[in-house]
């Protein structure tokens, strides 16, 4: 990959309207921040070669590095990536209770993460109002309270390069595609830095069709609810088609379409459903929405979920064989608009 | 620095023009003098303001030059002589009053006095006020030396008396802050009465109303004054010529080009081809005189600067004699031989004027150009314009322009008159978009506030320094709210009329000649139009670009931040530093550091010096003032600030 600098990421990602605020490459310098959910390029700067742009997850990637790097062996194109198996998973009793999105799975490997000192600390994403807001958790009790998802784009990576900044070490990840991405790249020191400490533990990655522009889902839900009234969003599996927001009292239901509407651009030309670049990847079960679908892709994911099955943090079923053809189908179909959508852009 | 309040009758000094000014003034025994800061005029208020005292004068800095020329037009009207000054674009704001004043006519000798700036050397503009004389009619002199600079405000108020109407003395930067010899005239014993006359016959001009109406017949008798004018130039002493009698070229100058001419006359030794009719009165022209010197030569060469004001003058006159002196060639600027903008010098004359006497004149040797060129280029320090050390402007902007960007709208910022006009720069991380008069700021962004009706969704924010809130933009503030604009004004309050030296504005409990005045309240002004306002420190980052998120996050209407942080020059800070600064060599980065110099490249203190042969920044001492504000801006926080104890 021919690494550039912040000139040619604002050409090439931001002023093109393909950032999703994954927060790559911000907190690296004085130059990216994010406010509101929007990246934000403070001032020009003129270094030819930037981690921004090394790291950034919507400039070309370069699979067969990653695939070599984290899993020791060749790209192989497979819809859901590089894995070693793929089962049922929900939070087991010692987790906890949550506000979980499904069954609680990625709470639970933290948790077991965190309790059993297999990482020193988690950057998940909470949220500070409808905000996401990512956060550096080092307590164990403290990972269910940033349980349920958010839908919109969040920059958790930046949390992640701040923490390293600090001198901090052996950091669990959770984040989507988008998010992995970048953090494989940095974990791959592109820049060759001397002073380069890789800050990763452990990654889960989370199922991810789209995520939501945060500012205009905003304007969008205040012209229909009173923001500070929400209390959780949900999209309900196929063929309901629409977006769910819950308030105290009611629930409000949102065509898909409308809300598809509000998809960054960015998203399209994701070709990465299930976070491929994790050590372990997880998302909805079709079909049992207090299930997880669990992929296991490194020898550091099966430890962890043995683990955390052992202690009860975690317990597993079988995953049906047309489970995974859907599964795979949905990820290849996002490969295929990915790739349709990029050779419209280049256009 | 003399004593400009000394009687010490025909003793020399080397004053600067307008010491010489105030001098003059003193001598003609004014008693009132009122105006607004702005360079090249402000040491006129402030020498006359430091003798006010010893003087019996009554000396203020006014809100505005409007006010200033009504403040100096009451004490005419009281019998009184008193003297308005301002810098080129002040006319402009006074104009209205000045029109109806021409119109009115004064008792007591008044004079306006505009100090102009040619070549915008602390201006963003060029502006001639010489066309108010003929547009508003009243005469106009123009001193052509620092002798002439004291002499002719002497007798510029006692023209005024005469005529009973305001008269016009322009001074331009290098005559204003060059020094040059004056000889001082007596100081008069002074004793001033005032009294208002006003319930006499009312046409009566001593006695009656004060009136630019009935307009009929008082325009009638403004022109009879102008008429009289011109009877009286026909005469002036401060016309003159030199050269021989019968000139090939004839050259009229007046003012400063009054000396770059003599100079460029004396860089060619053309001494006997050509004469010099220096002009001390160039509005209305005196025919007769100019009559007869036209009459000497067919080529006649005008040299001034900036528009054409002598020059049309001239040839209007020309046009009307020509059955008497004949057809002219008229060297200038309608045929490009003189610039149209930009100062004069002594170069910009001699190149035309030995063009006309056909004679072969190298200012420097080809040889002398060759190496001195590069020499310059690359021996001279590029030095930007710059906020100073410790500025709280660059603070302010750093904010400002942080919070934009984050915000990401595509907002901007409407500027106006101050140092803070700067943040166009990079030194203000070229915040501001928009830059115009005094107070326009806040007046464009009103009706910038008004146009997301018509789509536009970009957040509106104004600045404004503390002397210009109180100077024009309080009626742009009163228009904005009255109209429900959606703006942010963001008062840089740096508690003086700091860009001209520090002087009193309406905000400060003090008065131009020291004594106590009462203070006006930026915030409570604001409130009581029911705007919402927020007040920090710039040197806050996170709380000044919290408050700034959040006012912006208020949809409709006016919302203030008034930012206070006195001016690093301030008399309270000036000598004092309240941190000791350092750059901890080994926590700074320098080039592996992904900040990529942010403290040298972009922040740009004069303070922070980058060492190239360290590859580090580090502090200069001579320059650093101690704000501790880089501090906050390093990434790696390897600016150490220590508290000076």
């Amino acid at each position: 990959m021919q690494i550039a600098g912040s000139k040619e990421l604002s050409e090439q990602v931001l002023n093109q309207d393909l950032c999703t605020v994954c927060g790559a490459c911000v907190g690296l310098c004085p130059y990216f921040k994010v406010h509101k959910g929007k990246l934000a390029k403070i001032f020009d700067c003129d270094l030819e070669k930037g981690r921004c742009y090394a790291h950034c997850p919507k400039t070309d990637v370069d699979f067969e590095q990653l695939a070599q790097a984290l899993f020791q062996q060749p790209y192989n194109g497979d819809p859901l990536g590089i894995y070693r198996r793929i089962t049922a998973a929900k939070a087991g009793e010692r987790t906890g209770t949550g506000d979980f999105q499904n069954g609680g799975t990625v709470s639970a490997l933290m948790t077991c993460a965190l309790e059993s000192g297999m990482v020193d600390g988690a950057v998940l994403t909470d949220s500070d109002g409808l905000l996401p807001k990512p956060k550096l958790v080092t307590r164990a009790e403290d990972v269910v309270k940033c349980a349920s998802t958010k839908y919109m784009a969040t920059p958790a990576v930046s949390c992640l390069n701040e923490a390293a900044t600090d001198g901090k070490t052996n950091l669990g990840f959770v984040g989507t595609a988008c998010q992995l991405t970048g953090v494989a790249q940095m974990r791959l020191n592109p820049l060759e830095k001397s002073d380069f400490v890789d800050p990763i533990g452990l990654t889960v990655g989370l199922f991810c069709t789209w995520a939501l522009d945060t500012r205009q889902l905003m304007d969008f839900l205040s012209t229909r609810v009173d923001l500070k009234t929400i209390t959780g969003m949900d999209v309900p599996p196929p063929p309901a088609e629409v977006f769910i927001v819950k308030t105290g009292e009611t629930v409000v239901e949102i065509p898909l379409d409308e809300i598809r509407e509000l998809v960054p651009k960015g998203c399209g030309v994701c070709p990465d459903m299930t976070a491929e670049w994790a050590d372990v990847s997880v998302g909805a079960f079709e079909g049992k929405s207090d299930w997880n679908t669990l992929i296991i892709r490194t020898e550091k994911g099966e430890q962890l979920v043995e683990k955390a099955v052992a202690e009860g943090y975690l317990v597993l079923d079988d995953f049906p064989a047309e489970g995974l053809e859907h599964l795979t189908l949905g990820a290849g179909n996002k490969k295929k608009r990915a790739k349709e959508n990029v050779a419209k852009e280049e256009k | 620095m003399t004593n400009i309040a000394e009687h010490d009758k025909n003793a020399r000094h080397l004053l600067m023009g307008n010491e010489a000014i105030a001098r003059g003034a003193l001598e003609a025994g004014v008693a009132v003098a009122a105006g607004y800061p702005g360079t090249p005029s402000s040491e006129i208020i402030e020498n006359l303001a430091r003798v006010s005292g010893k003087r019996d004068l009554y000396v203020e800095w006014s809100t505005n030059e409007k006010v200033a020329m009504e403040v100096a037009a009451a004490a005419s009207f009281a019998e009184l002589r008193s003297m308005c000054v301002l810098k080129q674009n002040g006319v402009n704001v006074a104009s209205d009053f000045f029109l109806h004043l021409a119109g009115s006519g004064t008792r007591g000798g008044m004079l306006i006095i505009p100090c102009e700036d040619p070549g915008a050397l602390s201006s963003i503009n060029e502006g001639d006020s010489r066309h108010f004389s003929r547009m508003l009619e009243v005469p106009l002199i123009e001193p052509g030396d620092f002798q002439e600079a004291k002499d002719m405000t002497k007798w510029g108020f006692e023209l005024s008396e005469e005529l009973r109407c305001p008269v016009m003395l322009r001074s331009v930067t290098r005559l204003s802050h060059a020094s040059g010899n004056v000889v001082f005239g007596d100081l008069p014993e002074v004793d001033h009465k005032a009294r208002f006359q006003h319930d006499g016959f009312i046409l009566d001009p001593d006695t009656g109303i004060v009136s630019s109406a009935p307009v009929d017949y008082r325009h009638g008798l403004q022109q009879e004054k102008i008429k009289k004018a011109e009877e009286i130039f026909e005469t002036s002493p401060f016309n003159t010529y030199t050269g021989p009698e019968k000139p090939e070229l004839l050259v009229i100058t007046s003012s400063a080009c009054n000396l770059y001419t003599r100079e460029a006359v004396l860089l060619l030794g053309a001494e006997d081809r050509v004469g010099i009719l220096k002009l001390g009165t160039t509005w209305p022209l005196p025919p007769k005189l100019l009559e007869k010197h036209l009459a000497m030569t067919d080529k006649i060469m005008i040299v001034e600067e900036v528009i054409p004001f002598l020059e049309e003058n001239i040839k209007i006159l020309a046009a009307e004699l020509a059955g008497s002196i004949g057809a002219k060639t008229f060297y200038g600027k309608r045929d490009g031989s003189i610039p149209t903008t930009n100062e004069m010098n002594p170069d910009l004359v001699v190149a035309p004027m030995a063009e006309v006497l056909g004679m072969a004149y190298e200012g420097a040797s080809a040889e002398y150009t060759e190496k001195a060129l590069p020499l310059a280029f690359f021996n001279a320090p590029s030095r930007d314009l710059t906020f100073c050390p410790g500025c709280p402007h660059r603070a302010s902007f750093w904010n400002i322009h942080h919070a934009l960007t984050l915000d990401n709208r595509n907002g901007f910022v409407c500027g106006d008159i101050g140092c803070y006009s700067m943040a166009i720069l990079p030194t203000g991380f070229s915040t501001l978009r928009t830059m115009h008069a005094m107070g326009s700021g806040t007046g464009v962004a009103s009706g910038f506030g008004q146009l997301g009706r018509f789509g536009m969704d970009q957040p509106v924010m104004a600045v404004s320094g503390d002397s210009t809130f109180f100077h024009a933009v309080l009626p742009a503030l009163v228009n904005a709210v009255h109209h429900k604009a959606d703006i942010t004004l963001v008062v840089l309050d740096n508690s003086g009329t700091a860009m001209t030296g520090f002087q009193s504005h309406p905000g400060l409990d003090t008065d131009a000649q020291g004594g106590d005045a009462i203070k006006l309240d930026i915030r409570k002004i604001c409130e009581s139009m029911g705007i919402t306002v927020r007040e920090s420190d710039p040197f806050d980052f996170k709380d000044t670009q919290q408050q700034i998120f959040e006012l912006m996050e208020i949809q409709e209407g006016v919302k203030v931040l008034i930012l206070k942080q006195a001016c690093a020059l301030s008399p309270e800070k000036k000598h004092t530093k309240k941190f000791e600064m350092k750059v901890v060599e080994e926590a700074c980065r320098g080039e592996n550091c992904g900040c990529n110099r942010l403290c040298t490249r972009i922040f740009r203190c004069p303070g922070l010096v980058w060492d190239q042969e360290q590859g580090i920044s580090k502090i200069d001492d001579a320059i650093c003032v101690g704000c501790g504000v880089c501090a906050d801006i390093c990434p790696a926080g390897a600016i150490d600030r220590k508290e000076v104890a």
